[in-house]
């Protein structure tokens, strides 16, 4: 019990330590209270914001963006990456658009996407489906193409259909690296969908750190990151969870 | 794959090359809107760019803040990172902390630094430095812990003092994640770098760019455009091929060097 407690405060003790240096600094007077303002302040204005809807508004606004550019993604990236793995025709078109492709820094394009499909969600959803359907691509392509041949051929000598080959040897095999794909563009997501809101918009998260930052309000910016933060936890986790189910014989350990 | 290799090549050309010229012809024909501009238009932008020069300057700005940020935010990460794999007390304090702040978009974080270090190169660095620390940290405390320990025991066994094991043990065991997380924090910074450039202040590529969409000019627009990826793209190209020469020894016999 007091080893577990002990062990405990040993993990995170870092956070609550900060804490208490941060407002230290704040209330010697070290820093300039307006740039960095106490804890207090922070805690105030996160739970002021959040009884009165404001921040768990764009948090929605934010969160939904990022979820559906995502979903997209992987529903059209997944099947994609089997096509190219399992076609040589599919590879030999789509090879060098993903692979030459994937370390060009894609957030060039947006000012293009603003146009395309005007500044609201549209844009922010259809952007964050591109940078999403880069990293799933990617890592569910070398997952299917590495289920190993022996496993196929010995459900084909066992007489499974293509189908049942799909849905009982591939898919699983693929699964675990599907989700390592899910798990890197989930909060690629995420940083997108917030970054473009701070380039521009009038909704969402990031559109509520441009605003406070030029009214001077700094508690409101750093309650906002902190939601940001929670909901990338949650959703990180939610991501964790789903794995650990469906890929119930490769479990990871989960926190 | 030694079959057909040209016929290869020309079904990988094959996309790009469509796109492109639909685009052209479209584009000269008038049927795209004019936010499009046309590959030639953006060709002769560049060219006008670079005549005047103002192209250089603009990509050597841009170079010094990604290049100064990324080699800062990488070398703490690493440093950092080696530390909290080899020392548990460094790790409990770091792993809650990145914990949280990975998540969150460091570019959050761009109105304090602007604050903090004002509208020059400063804040652009050090918010590149910052958001390219957390992937080289994690990668690099990951890599230590799962460095095979019996090389450490085998090598302590043997005699050998503290640094050698670290020199010419942990670090080569090492390398490769290290690598990796090295190549998420150079992607992480161009993103970083285009965001602060477009939000904080007008220099660099990002003023190309926006220049351009001020004034109507969207060959102007793209040619900023085009710049930054091709610059995104060396760089990783240029890790790649470091990351090459000094992992000669591992990747002799992997698929990788057979894909290569």
């Amino acid at each position: 019990m007091i080893a577990q407690a002990r062990n405990l405060i040993g993990r995170w003790y870092s956070i609550p330590l900060l804490l208490v240096m941060w407002q230290a600094a704040v209330a010697s007077g070290l820093v300039q209270s307006r740039l960095l303002p106490g804890v207090g302040a922070v805690w105030d204005v996160l739970v002021n914001e959040t009884a009165n809807g404001a921040l768990l508004y764009h948090a929605g606004v934010t969160v939904s963006r990022a979820l559906t550019g995502f979903s997209l993604a992987a529903i059209i990236g997944i099947p994609f990456a089997a096509a190219m793995a399992r076609s040589i025709l599919v590879r030999n078109l789509f090879e060098p658009i993903f692979f030459v492709g994937y370390p060009v820094p894609k957030i060039a394009l947006f000012p293009v996407f603003t146009y395309i499909f005007g500044i609201g969600t549209p844009s922010k959803i259809a952007f964050t489906f591109l940078e999403c359907l880069y990293p799933i691509v990617v890592t569910c392509y070398f997952g299917f193409s590495g289920v190993p041949t022996r496993l196929v051929w010995s459900a084909q000598n066992c007489g499974a259909s293509r189908s049942t080959i799909l849905r009982r040897v591939i898919m699983p095999a693929a699964l675990p690296s599907i989700f390592s794909g899910l798990r890197i563009a989930l909060p690629v997501a995420i940083i997108v969908v917030v970054l473009t809101e701070m380039i521009g918009d009038s909704i969402g998260l990031g559109y509520y750190i441009t605003i406070w930052s030029t009214r001077f309000s700094f508690a409101n910016v750093y309650a906002a990151i902190i939601v940001i933060g929670l909901c990338g936890l949650a959703l990180d986790q939610a991501m964790l969870l789903l794995r650990h189910r469906l890929v119930y014989w490769e479990r990871e350990e989960i926190g | 794959m030694p079959a057909p290799r040209w016929s290869q090549k020309i079904t990988n050309a094959l996309i790009p090359a469509a796109v492109l010229a639909l685009w052209e012809v479209l584009g000269s024909a008038g049927f795209l809107p004019r936010y499009l501009s046309t590959p030639t238009a953006i060709l002769t932008a560049l060219w006008e760019l670079a005549v005047t020069g103002e192209l250089f300057a603009a990509l050597a700005e841009s170079l010094y803040r990604v290049a100064a940020g990324f080699v800062l935010g990488a070398a703490s990460g690493i440093l950092v990172g080696l530390a909290a794999g080899m020392m548990p007390r460094v790790r409990h304090f770091f792993d809650p902390l990145v914990s949280f702040l990975y998540s969150v978009p460091k570019i959050a974080f761009l109105p304090v630094f602007l604050l903090l270090f004002g509208l020059g190169h400063a804040s652009k660095i050090a918010i590149i430095a910052f958001s390219g620390f957390f992937p080289v940290f994690i990668a690099s405390r990951h890599a230590v812990l799962s460095v095979n320990r019996l090389l450490i025991w085998a090598a302590q066994n043997m005699g050998a003092p503290r640094s050698t094991i670290f020199f010419r043990v942990l670090i080569p065991a090492a390398a490769p994640q290290l690598f990796a997380g090295i190549r998420i924090g150079l992607a992480h910074a161009f993103v970083v770098l285009f965001a602060a450039e477009l939000i904080g202040s007008k220099a660099g590529l990002g003023t190309i760019i926006s220049y351009g969409e001020e004034w109507v000019r969207f060959d102007l627009m793209f040619a900023g455009i085009v710049c930054f990826a091709v610059l995104g793209f060396a760089a990783d190209r240029i890790l790649l091929a470091i990351r090459s020469r000094v992992l000669k020894g591992q990747i002799i016999g992997t698929e990788e060097q057979v894909a290569r």
